[in-house]
């Protein structure tokens, strides 16, 4: 991501932020606090005001955009939904997790819950498709297919009490 | 002293109703001041047997106030390390700008066979864009987003620095008199000891601005800072050197002091105050029966320094690296011209000769009005601007904008 910073002397700072699509989002903080919010569709045209923040609602709004509040990015709760009532789901195995330690084999989860092991994540390395003599080690995060129910108790077991 | 601080009741009066009728047509506040000063003064509501305001020795002092906290304020905004920083560029556009207005105005001085103090004086008038309502124009356009802006902004700060060192001369030229070429140099050298001193002062002493102003209480702060920049200014006009600029330099004193923020947010209402007073007060000293005498010049200068500053404005887009389209706002955004045009008017109506006390205040008076107002039109409508320039057609490849 590219920030062009420039000062606007006895208003404020300037900051454009490229979106990707050629065009630009532009944000204004004036000396006494207040941010006023454009797009830039492209070079040549003109900015179009989107809105105006007091400082404190600024902030208010800043710590949203930033995640503060909800994180949609999260380890132990990401889920997509396919259709249907089946799910993928990332769940990170506990410490003291019963499966830790075992092959998917040993332990058996399939049978178990109903939810198929689809990839394993240690760290940087991913394991697709891991077979039944594939090692589960405690911080690993599992991804995981299956119906919703069959995910919540797949999830209950793997995380350990 | 029960009649003056009617007479003062009276001028707040005046200036809330003008203030609201501006912000009510969306107008800049600063000609409307003057109009008010000019309308509640003597030589309107005076001359009609109706209640004025007279144009006393306190309300020019409050004036003066005003000038040296505007001053005050230029300075704090203005840093010299932003100034080389983008360095190149500003001083391009910056450069073209003094090169291009201020002999324009001089020359139309000239012509009409005033003394070449004079004609410098009519050179800074018509030279100095304002700030102020430039600024605000280009917040309310949605420009302030755009390009453009950049090149109008740094020309200003350029323009800033410009004024300081024009304020510095030609308050001597103005101040020093008749009394030839000797008593000339010798107010220019007590000017520039005592600015180069106190440039200095300001340069090395930011630990001592911050220690004078650390201090948690509102009130305090406050008269702290006034405590500084008020006696350093009168100092300064009491050797007949700019007081203007003396408060410039004290603002760029305290800008380094970590104080700047705090400065701007406690004395802005302050400043306002006393500026309005001051607008108003070059309303209380205006004839409008000299207008007439002033009609002339200022026809002149209107006819040629509007179509000046465009091209000196284009000139510095293209410094920037603008387009053609860009490059013509950001002419169109200089054309306004507003408070330091009437702070050097207010110093030639402390001059000598009948030019420089009566018809150049006038003249500035008039000027600022219809300049104010045109260029704040000509930036609303920029599109009717950029039609007539570009004739329609496409410049540098690109259309421009064409709704209609």
């Amino acid at each position: 991501m590219t920030v062009y910073e420039s000062d606007l002397p006895g208003v404020g700072k300037k900051h454009e932020v490229e979106l990707g699509d050629g065009s630009r989002l532009v944000i204004v903080t004036h000396n006494s606090g207040k941010r006023e919010v454009f797009r830039r569709a492209s070079a040549d045209s003109d900015s179009e005001k989107l809105f105006e923040l007091t400082d404190k609602l600024a902030r208010q709004v800043g710590t949203l955009l930033e995640g503060a509040y909800f994180q949609p990015v999260q380890t132990e709760s990401i889920e997509t939904l396919l259709g249907g009532d089946t799910l993928i789901e990332w769940v990170e195995v506990g410490a003291d997790s019963e499966i830790a330690g075992k092959t998917l084999g040993e332990s058996d989860l399939r049978q178990a819950t109903g939810a198929s092991v689809i990839a394993i994540e240690r760290g940087d390395e991913v394991v697709t498709s891991p077979g039944g003599d594939a090692m589960v080690e405690a911080g690993d995060t599992l991804v995981v297919i299956g119906p919703k129910a069959a995910c919540r108790d797949f999830t209950a077991l793997v995380k350990g009490t | 002293m029960a009649a003056a601080l009617l007479e003062f009741g009276y001028l707040f009066v005046v200036l809330a109703v003008v203030g609201a009728v501006a912000l009510r047509l969306g107008l800049s506040v600063i000609p409307l001041y003057v109009v008010g000063g000019v309308v509640a003064g003597p030589y309107v509501a005076g001359r009609f047997g109706l209640p004025y305001v007279p144009n006393g020795e306190i309300v020019t002092i409050l004036a003066e106030l005003g000038i040296v906290l505007l001053l005050f304020f230029l300075g704090l905004e203005f840093s010299l390390d932003r100034l080389r920083s983008s360095g190149a560029k500003i001083g391009r556009a910056g450069v073209i700008d003094l090169a291009v207005n201020l002999p324009i105005g001089v020359a139309i001085g000239l012509v009409l066979g005033w003394s070449p103090v004079e004609a410098l004086l009519l050179g800074g008038i018509v030279y100095i864009s304002s700030s102020a309502i430039v600024t605000k124009t280009l917040i309310d356009l949605g420009w302030i987003a755009d390009p453009e802006s950049e090149p109008i902004l740094g020309t200003l700060v350029f323009e800033d620095l410009a004024i300081a060192v024009y304020l510095a001369v030609v308050t001597s030229l103005v101040l020093g008199g008749d009394g030839g070429v000797a008593a000339i140099g010798r107010s220019l050298a007590i000017a520039f000891g005592f600015l180069g001193l106190l440039f200095v002062a300001v340069q090395y002493g930011t630990p001592l601005f911050a220690r004078v102003l650390d201090v948690e209480n509102q009130e305090a702060f406050v008269l702290r800072a006034l405590a500084v920049v008020v006696p350093i200014s009168g100092a300064a006009l009491a050797l007949g050197v700019s007081e203007a600029v003396a408060a410039f330099f004290v603002g760029m004193g305290f800008s380094t002091s970590g104080h700047r923020e705090r400065l701007e947010h406690q004395l802005v209402s302050v400043r306002d105050v006393f500026a309005a007073v001051f607008f108003f007060w070059i309303g209380l000293g205006t004839d409008p029966t000299l207008l007439a005498a002033a009609a002339v010049p200022l026809a002149i200068a209107v006819v040629v320094s509007t179509p000046s500053k465009i091209l000196s404005g284009y000139l510095g887009g293209r410094a920037y690296d603008l387009s053609a389209h860009r490059s013509l706002r950001v002419g169109v955004g200089m054309v306004p011209r507003g408070e330091f045009s009437l702070v050097i008017a207010a110093l030639a109506a402390a001059g000598t000769t009948p030019v420089m006390r009566e018809i150049i205040p006038a003249f500035a008076v008039g000027y600022v009005f219809v300049m104010s107002a045109l260029g704040t039109v000509l930036m609303q409508r920029s599109d009717l601007v950029e039609r007539l320039v570009f004739r329609g057609g496409a410049a540098d490849g690109e259309t421009s904008t064409e709704s209609a």
